[in-house]
């Protein structure tokens, strides 16, 4: 059956013509249980061949927690020089059912459990953020002799997504924690920041770099000679309109790093969104209407609690949905569960669905599923590659 | 849609001081087409003499304008599907490719293709004993058959026998087996994506012959390069033999028009039989040339062409 999809203008600025045709395609020939999230395997290994290409020396890691499915996981250990960035045991359990080697897995969170600390050391990590004294003594006892690399505060604004209260150290002390650790045995390898993710600002790299640049110098003085410089993540995706391109963010990068620091620097970045966030698309069903005094509400069956947490945050997406009438309304979209917090956007201009029908969230392969509960009994998406 | 441009403030409109301004012909007020191809990155506007129809059917917008310089043309959802000047590029390179790697095509599909262009390429080889046009909108072939006679003018040839059906269906359930079958569909995102899909590939493959021939279009090589290899991908999972060629189309966005052939075991490169017919731009030179070389094929779908 070939369901009716109206494709308009504003839905091929946001997700190309092969993955919106694999996506219909497998929508067409299959009873599908929703919600569900279908990843484009082309357009995951296009940006893993896109991210870092702009860069010298770069690494790229894979931010797991974007979206830790194991077929997404698995997938990647093809992207031979691709890494995993993970932060937990359950993380590391992903990579270890699908036989990722230690060598290509770092963990960025600065602050760590014992228990994880632990069984990443075991498992033979061997690189790791922190930005906190107490962090050094449990990574001393816990890790003994491996690399660390100090998280630096930089400013986040721009990013849509910002992060960097809860995290990272001013330089001062940045710089005494790196010599905290050289004391304790450890190897203090870097240093890290996060711009904040879905960065749309291109000068939150420059005030980061400068930054990083002063400790770089600083750490030297002091004999700590450092080799790696940890970008983080936070490169953005289209949601609703066509963001700053990653060739533009690393040719930025890349001119800034080549003037700063030495020509034998390794630069490692995290991204996660970048990775699987445009090429998934969230299938939803329509389970309800309403009008409610001059509002149209919308029903379906993935909302805030199972799958679209960032809307909260003010990510707002493009929504592409079937419909057989001829009439557009605009839309209140709201969640299934009975919570009232459950909405997920406003003022969106749809083409009127039937019950049962398809709404398809476009960029919805990020912080969707890894995000997601079973609040109030509402599954959360499987995640299908195509 | 078709817009009127009424905003525009030219050398006729009420600024202007000159005096003893006339309004001459060229001046007045110009209906324009604009094609609304939501994936296109250019987009094209057609100067419109007179909107000659205007309908919808079942399945979708038909509408036919008059050009000055394409002569008619007809659009299908706020898309261009053919023009009186050039249609014979499209028709001729999408049927007489396959038909000449045929040593001897007796029965042959088109499916799609309501405005009849294909269906009349076809019947221009004696050996064709048979065609089978199965078009799910009657309403395509009725405007056609009304404003394009010299592209429909091949539909009541006895040797035609014409469907009104899903050329899905009527694949999976042929009469007989079929030396060569054509696609001539919209756009692949649109409702004719059903003639894209694994499923229909492989019922084209059980409807053809041992040595029979597939060829469908997959799009421009310039605009939407991913689909095309996505779409040889598609076609290799079901046919021993995939290829590709490509035809300049002035109209189509993109113009660089990729079309994908499926073969059961002949190589579509070669024609296997001498040029009887005539045409306005296929010939057997151009058969030949038509394909990308191995070499630009090669690379091309192992993404070594960065564009």
């Amino acid at each position: 059956m070939v369901r009716n999809f109206k494709v308009e203008r504003h839905h091929a600025r946001i997700v190309s013509k092969s993955t919106l045709f694999k996506v219909l395609d497998y929508l067409d020939s299959r009873e599908i249980t929703t919600p569900c999230l279908l990843v484009d395997k082309e357009k995951v290994r296009e940006k893993v061949s896109l991210i870092g290409r702009g860069i010298r020396n770069a690494k790229v890691f894979y931010a797991l927690k974007a979206n830790p499915d194991m077929d997404i996981a698995s997938f990647l250990q093809d992207e031979r020089d691709l890494g995993y960035e993970i932060s937990s045991e359950g993380e590391l359990n992903v990579l270890a059912s699908v036989g990722v080697r230690a060598e290509r897995i770092i963990s960025s969170n600065p602050v760590k459990s014992e228990k994880f600390l632990q069984a990443a050391f075991a498992y033979g990590v061997r690189r790791f953020a922190f930005d906190s004294s107490l962090e050094v003594d449990k990574m001393a006892r816990l890790t003994p002799g491996a690399g660390v690399y100090v998280r630096l505060s930089v400013p986040n604004e721009g990013s849509e997504w910002p992060l960097s209260r809860k995290f990272g150290a001013e330089l001062e002390e940045a710089l005494g924690l790196l010599s905290l650790a050289r004391e304790k045995g450890l190897d203090p390898i870097g240093i890290t920041f996060h711009v904040g993710s879905q960065c749309t600002n291109l000068y939150n790299w420059n005030i980061a770099l400068d930054k990083a640049k002063i400790l770089w110098d600083r750490a030297l003085v002091q004999g700590i000679a450092l080799r790696i410089l940890n970008i983080g993540g936070g490169y953005p995706i289209n949601y609703t309109r066509a963001v700053l391109g990653i060739e533009t963010i690393e040719e930025n990068i890349d001119k800034l790093i080549r003037e700063k620091f030495p020509p034998d620097v390794e630069v490692h970045i995290e991204p996660g969104r970048a990775v699987v966030g445009d090429a998934g698309i969230l299938a939803a069903s329509v389970i309800g209407k309403a009008k409610r005094r001059d509002e149209n509400w919308l029903y379906i069956d993935v909302g805030v609690f199972n799958g679209l947490m960032e809307s909260v945050g003010g990510i707002r997406y493009t929504y592409l949905v079937e419909s057989s009438k001829g009439t557009r309304r605009n839309w209140v979209l709201g969640g299934p569960s009975c919570d009232s917090f459950d909405v997920i956007d406003k003022n969106v201009v749809l083409w009127e669905p039937d019950l049962n029908n398809l709404l398809l969230i476009l960029s919805g392969g990020a912080y969707t599923v890894s995000y997601a509960s079973e609040f109030n009994g509402f599954s959360i998406p499987k995640t299908v590659m195509i | 849609m078709v817009q009127r441009e009424g905003s525009v403030c030219g050398a006729n409109s009420g600024c202007t001081h000159r005096p003893g301004a006339h309004r001459r012909k060229e001046e007045r007020e110009m209906i324009r087409f604009f094609e609304r191809d939501p994936y296109s990155p250019v987009e094209h506007v057609y100067e419109v003499e007179k909107v000659l129809y205007k309908g919808k059917s079942r399945f979708q917008e038909i509408m036919v304008i008059e050009n000055a310089f394409f002569g008619k043309v007809l659009i299908l959802d706020g898309i261009l599907q053919l023009t009186e000047r050039d249609e014979f590029f499209y028709h001729e390179m999408l049927t007489h490719v396959v038909l000449h790697a045929h040593p001897d095509p007796k029965r042959v599909v088109v499916i799609g293709g309501g405005d009849g262009g294909a269906v009349r390429e076809v019947l221009k080889h004696t050996c064709v004993e048979k065609v089978y046009f199965v078009e799910i909108d009657e309403e395509v072939i009725n405007v056609s058959r009304r404003f394009f006679p010299s592209v429909s003018c091949g539909l009541d040839d006895p040797r035609v026998e014409t469907r009104i059906m899903d050329g899905a269906e009527f694949v999976k359930r042929i009469p007989a087996k079929a030396d060569v079958v054509i696609v001539d569909s919209t756009d692949i995102v649109g409702f004719a994506r059903t003639l894209f899909s694994s499923d229909f590939f492989d019922s084209v493959r059980r409807a053809l012959t041992d040595t029979g021939l597939f060829v469908t279009h997959t799009e421009s090589l310039h605009f939407h390069k991913d689909l095309v290899i996505e779409l040889q991908g598609k076609l290799r999972e079901v046919f021993p033999v995939v290829d590709l060629y490509t035809v300049p189309i002035a109209t189509y966005p993109g113009n660089w028009w990729a079309f994908a052939v499926g073969s059961q075991a002949l190589c579509p490169r070669e024609p296997r039989r001498p040029l009887q017919i005539s045409t306005r731009y296929y010939d057997d030179e151009i058969h030949r040339q038509a394909f990308l070389t191995r070499r630009f094929y090669r690379r091309l779908l192992n993404k070594e062409l960065p564009w």
